[in-house]
């Protein structure tokens, strides 16, 4: 069997993302994990606790990440900029973003404690940084 | 009239997306995004499902899931095969190991395939094509699966609509007992 070999990542991209993740899980509050991940699934940058698996993160926010694109497309919504799942103790953002043509997504889970707003408000800013950069 | 989910299964670039494009009667539900694996040169690659549907003759409709090849998806791997009625796994015939290939579908969907009929779809095979094939089946006998092992170039509507038809033909048989 092929193994995967992974995203060729430039140093500017993985510094950049690995920034922004450690930023948003020191300035929002009961973050779980933050991963920045290319489209299709591998992680390039993480900060979690516990025994969360960046790498499967990655993989699932890439997932959620497509399937909301193609309800956008099917419900003819335009283009999909991001998914949330809410659960009984948290919830998790999806955000779509882009670096020099490179299709990303990042992924934030967080606690009950967390504030949605101010999670979905840091979390287009970091889509934001990533896309100018 | 019913419906049943037929699941296909298989590594990167062996087929699925194209072979439910090849048979699906609506336009079919893609997950495609830029594959940014260096070890592939495949440009796209299934990340969430690929859907089709297919009407059979006695009125009853088909609901045809793919799955993403890789393993970091095989979290939708058992999402997917949920009340599948039968399992086609696409090997590629042309990769490096296309036993080993095929071994990691028969270990990810062992639990689906003690209980649901599967068929391995075989494409690529070029000029060793029937040692391969015969590869293919030896490994499946040694794991104690009867399996049929097929050959199919996925493009073509017909080599899919066997893959189905092999699937169904299991299903009745096993619905009449025949063993």
């Amino acid at each position: 069997m092929n193994p995967s070999s992974g995203p060729l990542v430039d140093d500017t991209l993985r510094k950049l993302a690995q920034e922004e993740a450690a930023a948003m899980a020191r300035e929002l509050g009961d973050i779980r994990a933050v991963v920045i991940a290319t489209g299709d699934g591998f992680e390039i940058a993480s900060s979690v606790r516990g025994d969360i698996e960046a790498e499967r993160i990655a993989a699932l926010a890439s997932s959620i990440a497509a399937i909301g694109a193609v309800v956008s497309t099917e419900a003819k919504l335009g283009t999909s900029t991001g998914i949330m799942v809410m659960t009984d103790r948290g919830f998790a953002v999806v955000h779509a973003a882009t670096h020099r043509g490179m299709d990303l997504v990042i992924h934030v889970i967080a606690g009950a404690d967390a504030l949605l707003a101010q999670v979905n408000y840091r979390v287009a800013a970091a889509a934001r940084a990533l896309s100018a950069a | 009239m019913r419906e049943h989910k037929i699941l296909f299964t298989g590594s990167m670039g062996a087929g699925k997306t194209t072979a439910i494009a090849s048979v699906s009667e609506v336009t079919p539900v893609m997950t495609d995004v830029a594959n940014t694996d260096m070890a592939s040169a495949k440009a796209t690659t299934t990340v969430g499902f690929d859907f089709g549907l297919l009407s059979l003759d006695n009125g009853d409709r088909l609901r045809l899931f793919g799955t993403p090849g890789q393993t970091r998806f095989d979290f939708l791997w058992k999402i997917l095969a949920q009340n599948a009625l039968g399992i086609v796994i696409l090997v590629d015939a042309s990769r490096a190991d296309p036993v080993g290939d095929l071994q990691l579908y028969v270990d990810g969907f062992a639990e689906q395939l003690r209980r649901v009929p599967c068929v391995v779809g075989v494409g690529r095979l070029g000029a060793a094509g029937a040692a391969r094939l015969d590869a293919l089946a030896a490994y499946l006998g040694e794991r104690g699966f009867a399996i049929p092992v097929v050959e199919a170039d996925v493009r073509r509507r017909d080599d899919v609509l066997l893959l189905i038809d092999t699937l169904l033909a299991q299903i009745e048989a096993d619905m009449l007992g025949v063993q």
